[in-house]
């Protein structure tokens, strides 16, 4: 087969399916030019009680002591530093019985979760799990912890036990 | 080089079938098709998001087409490429000692590890065998 014939052929394939997929999900690109999906692929009307915060607002909900603090990294990274008063339930796919455990908080309280940062995923895996077991005011922290120190801001370390 | 036009069917079969299967998979939930290629920490959020939406319909035009018979050269070849691409990104992920789902099926969620890496390669086997024998 001629060359120039095959990629004319592979290159209508990969246009057929750029046709059909972006058709197909007219509604998503849609969503996704508005603004959604910036920070996680999850759709605001699947998951209503979610929302993504950045550095003031978290700041502004640790200053008033409300809200409490989940950091969904991993235990050894938690006792390196986390911010001040938080709770580590570092969030593991398969195991999220586990995290059923951790969990004694009323549902109407105000939870912020975080990880390392922008590129990190187990606080929005976390704050969905909250989410399907009926918390109502999830907030991610989308600069997390990289942020948070960057900015100077309370922080503690060792394991959460120890500050209390 | 395979030469057998039977054991060539059979390979364009299951070529055929996995990335029908796979593609279907990923088409029902582009969201979490979009995540799964983010997690890989290559492309950033807006690429993963366009990628999510045409990529399952490449692996499933390209099967239906092997089965068929249509365009098997440029289907072999696509899916060749697509299969050395995954090869490479998973390997990447295992050298950068990144734990996450492969993507591979969907929502369905696979662990990236060295047998995904066996089944990437077989199937990369078969592609290019289907590719070498319509040229």
């Amino acid at each position: 087969m001629k060359i120039k014939k095959l990629f004319q052929q592979a290159a209508s394939i990969v246009v057929l399916s750029f046709i059909i997929g972006f058709s197909v999900n007219f509604s998503l690109v849609k969503k996704y030019f508005q603004g959604e999906f910036r920070h996680a692929f999850i759709l605001s009307e699947e998951y209503p009680s979610i929302k993504f915060i950045f550095l003031a607002e978290a700041e502004e909900l640790f200053s008033r002591g409300e809200a409490l603090f989940i950091d969904t990294r991993s235990e050894e990274d938690f006792q390196a530093g986390h911010i001040f008063g938080a709770r580590n339930i570092p969030f593991v796919e398969h195991e999220e019985e586990k995290v059923l455990n951790l969990l004694p908080f009323p549902l109407d309280k105000t939870l912020v979760v975080y990880c390392d940062g922008s590129e990190c995923q187990s606080s929005v895996e976390l704050a969905k799990f909250l989410h399907e077991h009926d918390f109502r005011d999830i907030r991610v922290f989308f600069g997390g912890w990289v942020e948070w120190v960057r900015e100077g801001l309370p922080v503690d370390s060792g394991s959460e036990y120890d500050s209390q | 080089m395979i030469r057998n036009k039977y054991i060539l069917f059979a390979f364009r079969l299951m070529v055929g079938g996995v990335f029908i299967w796979t593609g279907l998979l990923k088409i029902f939930d582009p969201l979490g098709f979009a995540q799964n290629i983010a997690n890989y920490k290559v492309f950033p959020q807006g690429i993963s998001f366009f990628l999510a939406l045409f990529l399952p319909w490449i692996e499933v035009i390209c099967g239906a087409f092997l089965i068929v018979g249509i365009f098997r050269g440029a289907s072999s070849l696509l899916l060749s490429g697509l299969l050395s691409v995954f090869l490479v990104l998973i390997i990447l992920t295992i050298l950068r000692g990144i734990d996450i789902d492969c993507g591979c099926f969907g929502s369905i969620g696979r662990k990236i590890d060295y047998k995904l890496i066996l089944m990437d390669s077989v199937l990369l086997f078969f592609s290019l065998n289907i590719y070498l024998k319509t040229k």
